[in-house]
């Protein structure tokens, strides 16, 4: 997100779904697209079945792979200079958008400087990507017409998350692969709202529609929208940080709404440190989740099917949702436990229903003003910015200018993950999400099917290596970092390069987190949870 | 014959709801149309195809089928006095092989009490509910054969009833209706149904699957193709009127109290068939789906086809709504080529 929002002033997907439709080349990096977002993932294989290219840069091989017209399979945590070598080859072939880049862009010479420093020769030695096919890929993509660009996880969790953001965008820009339909550059959003939370200002730097909170003006609305007097201009904390004030006592009482930061954050001990270290911790969720069994209170939601509202999804649609089914027990809405708080901590919150809390939210957000109730109930929903009722919504951003004007190209250079193998530490560890389980299993290991599906947790290690430690199919082995062990199946695949192994952090019995590494993106605070060094051991 | 007039069609259902929970297509607020509880200002004629078949009446998504409170059993077999109003002839043939097929060898408890207190009122197709529609060649459509207890015919301004069963006549006692010479009525439904099957070309395709499979000539290469890009939604098993499959799992809420439970399963699941080992014999997305329609269209019990021409009842909604287009349709015209 602050990638986007510093090179293009917008931080969300450019473009739509229904995009995908229309494109010419989907170059797709770091997104196991069918496992993750399958229907997108299935817009992609249809497209490719009509005629359209798929430009795959993956260190595993993922279903997608199947369909890829061309498959770079680059070294872990090398995108930049990947893409910074595909922008070098452009450049130099003379296949960059000059007119987008001189009436659209800034920056231009930077990176025409930085990217200089990339040739397909030198990324070959960073990335193992074989020059020849990065020079492929290079006029694949330039010579689309349309052609969009498709990323997820794969780049962000890096401690380079925001320079391979950044990149991305640099080669969207280069090319001209902006601001029409069918093109641009598209994060899809790992959660069905967590685009509607950013956009809520679930976050430690803005309120709603991204207005800073160190923005005077944008304090003195608030302010006097909400009838309270001196708002904090300062940043709060991140959740790393705020994890690190925890641990050294700096922070005293947690508030966590719908997360698992025992399961999902990285290095476990750290965080099971810093959460035993506070006076006090209220857990918000659906199920009793692993955090929520350490709590000092825990406040039962309601879930999805249990209350109305709207989310806002990947593509900056804002969809009505409606109650199906009652809440068990005591479970009630978010909303309402955060009114009823809010009005016992002594600030009264009277809204009656979701109606009354959009209203607000089209008083005090621009890109949302004309977002309302009454119009999401006439239709599919409508997508951001829209500003006033009339307005349709945006089903693509900067069509003629950029949000903040004209573009930035920001180069960057390449660094590697933090934690790199070593002679004891071996292995790459990599992780990520599988299709049948979500995140840390609080919802979908309670369901059935899906966890008959996936039942625990595997370590995918390649043929090669397997047969080197003596390592058969279905054998537990054991994983080490600096940080912890975890023991769990292995399952003996090619979808890993030698001296990788994925893992996912869905299971309680085999938390992968307790390996990962503490590294994180000094702008974003994302961890490196694609990266950090691991030994393999045989346990039988 | 028996007719209703158009206008007194609500004036009916208000009467039925009486004694019945009564589903009918209903409009949603976006415009879609769904088979839900009759309600007069929802309530619906020109419904298509909704995209649900009816089956969950019977075989809810998810079911309990006992509790344990106390260490107490208690069997939980649940039915309700349904009447279904609107079911295309596809579907009412959905029913009669999913019900053939569950009280065949055994007799499923929950799925039958439910069957049993339910009354069906199907609408005879006038042509096709869209472009994936083919009852014709399936022997399922337009117009249902049997299972019926009443089957609507709509001639314009009234609707001639055709009575299944006993049940279908008991619910025409208490509504208003007016008599029709009885061989006039005949003919008109003749014309109905001949005018119906012409606009609902057979699909030569299927057919011509059907024999390549029985034969052992369809290729197998195809299953390869089409496993590569199956996301394993399980949507097309969902969508189908004839599957039946189901998964039980058990729920303990605290010692000696929890519940059983059962929901839909699909045979595209690799967990469907893989055993206790970790062995899979459909270790394959591809084996899997090859599984699925063969079980369709070749490996079907002759009992339970009730008719018409194998499992598959021709409603089209798998090529609807596959993501990834590998409905049947696709399929049938793959295995054709």
């Amino acid at each position: 997100m602050v990638g986007l929002a510093a090179t293009f002033g917008s931080g969300a997907m450019t473009n739509s779904i229904n995009d995908f439709d229309g494109a010419d080349l989907f170059l797709v990096i770091g997104s196991n697209t069918t496992s993750q977002h399958p229907l997108i993932g299935s817009r992609i294989i249809n497209a490719v079945k009509r005629g359209a290219k798929l430009l795959l840069i993956d260190p595993r091989e993922i279903q997608l792979a199947e369909f890829a017209d061309l498959h770079l399979r680059h070294d872990i945590g090398t995108d930049v200079a990947v893409l910074n070598g595909i922008m070098n080859v452009i450049i130099e072939e003379g296949l960059d958008d000059k007119e987008f880049v001189e009436t659209r862009t800034e920056g231009f010479d930077q990176l025409k400087d930085v990217v200089s420093k990339y040739p397909p020769r030198v990324v070959e030695k960073i990335s193992g990507i074989n020059s020849h096919d990065l020079k492929k890929a290079a006029l694949m993509y330039a010579k689309a017409d349309k052609a969009m660009l498709v990323y997820a996880m794969g780049i962000t969790q890096h401690t380079t998350g925001v320079d391979n953001v950044k990149t991305c965008a640099n080669l969207a820009m280069l090319t001209g692969h902006l601001g029409r339909p069918s093109t641009g550059v598209n994060p899809l959003r790992g959660q069905n709202n967590v685009q509607g939370a950013c956009d809520m200002g679930a976050l430690p730097n803005v309120y709603s529609g991204y207005q800073p909170v160190t923005d005077l003006a944008v304090k003195k609305k608030f302010e006097d929208a909400w009838g309270v007097a001196a708002l904090n201009d300062k940043v709060g904390l991140t959740i790393i940080d705020m994890m690190i004030a925890a641990q050294k006592g700096g922070l005293k009482a947690l508030y966590v709404m719908g997360e698992n930061p025992l399961m999902s954050d990285p290095d476990t001990s750290h965080i099971e440190h810093a959460l035993s270290n506070l006076d006090f911790l209220v857990v918000q969720d659906i199920f009793l989740s692993e955090t929520a069994a350490k709590a000092d209170v825990v406040l039962p939601a309601a879930s999805f099917a249990e209350k109305e509202g709207t989310y806002t999804n990947t593509e900056r649609r804002v969809q009505i949702s409606g109650k199906a089914i009652s809440s068990p027990g005591l479970a009630r809405p978010d909303w309402q436990i955060i009114c009823e708080l809010s009005t016992l901590a002594g600030y009264p919150m009277n809204y009656k229903s979701p109606v009354d809390i959009m209203k607000d939210i089209n008083a005090v957000t621009p890109s949302y003003a004309g977002i309302t109730y009454e119009r999401l109930e006439r239709g599919y929903g409508l997508q951001w910015p829209c500003i006033n009722e009339d307005h349709p919504g945006t089903p693509y951003l900067h069509k003629d200018k950029f949000s903040k004007g004209k573009g930035t190209f920001i180069p960057c250079e390449f660094k590697p993950v933090v934690e790199m193998p070593d002679e004891e530490y071996d292995f790459m560890l990599t992780t990520g999400r599988i299709y049948y389980q979500y995140h840390t299993g609080t919802m979908t290991r309670r369901t059935s099917i899906l966890d008959r599906e996936a039942p625990a947790a595997l370590v995918e290690i390649n043929p090669e290596d397997a047969k080197k430690l003596g390592i058969k199919n279905n054998e537990i082995v054991e994983l080490t970092s600096r940080r912890g062990s975890i023991k769990l199946k292995a399952e003996i695949t090619k979808r890993v390069p030698q001296n990788v192994v994925f893992s996912t952090f869905h299971f309680h019995e085999s938390p992968v987190n307790i390996l990962t590494s503490p590294a994180y993106d000094p702008i974003a605070k994302i961890p490196e949870y694609k990266g950090c060094a691991v030994k393999v051991r045989r346990c039988a | 014959m028996k007719t209703l007039a158009k206008k007194d069609l609500i004036k009916a259902m208000n009467i039925w709801a009486q004694k019945h929970d009564v589903l009918s297509p209903t409009k949603t607020a976006p415009g879609d149309c769904i088979f839900d509880t009759f309600r007069e200002k929802t309530f619906t004629l020109d419904y298509k195809k909704p995209p649900l078949s009816p089956k969950a009446v019977f075989f809810p998504h998810s079911e309990v089928t006992f509790k344990v409170e106390k260490n107490e059993y208690r069997e939980i077999v649940s039915a309700k006095k349904m009447l279904i109003f609107g079911l295309r002839a596809c579907d009412m043939m959905g029913i009669l092989q999913a019900s053939s097929f569950m009280s065949r060898d055994r007799k499923d408890v929950y799925y039958n009490a439910k069957r049993n207190a339910a009354t069906t009122i199907v609408m005879a197709c006038p042509g096709p509910q869209n472009e994936t529609c083919f009852c014709t060649t399936t022997r399922s459509g337009p117009v249902a054969q049997k299972g019926f207890d009443l089957q609507f015919y709509d001639v314009g301004d009234a609707f001639l009833i055709e009575i299944g069963t006993s049940r279908g006549e008991e619910l025409l006692s208490a509504i208003p209706l007016a008599d029709v010479d009885e061989s006039q009525a005949r003919r008109q439904i003749e014309e109905f149904k001949q005018k119906a099957i012409r606009s609902i070309p057979e699909v030569k395709s299927f057919i011509k699957a059907m024999n390549k499979l029985k034969d052992g000539k369809a290729d197998e290469k195809i299953w390869d193709s089409f496993g590569q890009k199956c996301i394993t939604c399980g949507g097309c098993a969902f969508v189908c009127p004839t599957c039946t499959c189901f998964n039980v799992y058990d729920h303990q809420s605290s010692p000696g109290n929890g519940l059983r439970a059962r929901t839909w399963d699909a045979c595209l699941y690799g967990g469907f068939t893989r055993e206790a080992s970790g062995h899979n014999p459909r270790a394959s997305q591809a084996l899997r789906l090859k599984r699925r329609h063969e079980h369709k269209l070749l490996h079907f019990n002759e009992i339970d086809i009730q008719g018409s021409l194998c499992g598959c009842v021709g409603c089209g909604r798998c090529s609807d709504y596959c993501p990834v287009h590998i409905g049947t349709l696709e399929v049938v015209k793959a295995i054709a080529e």
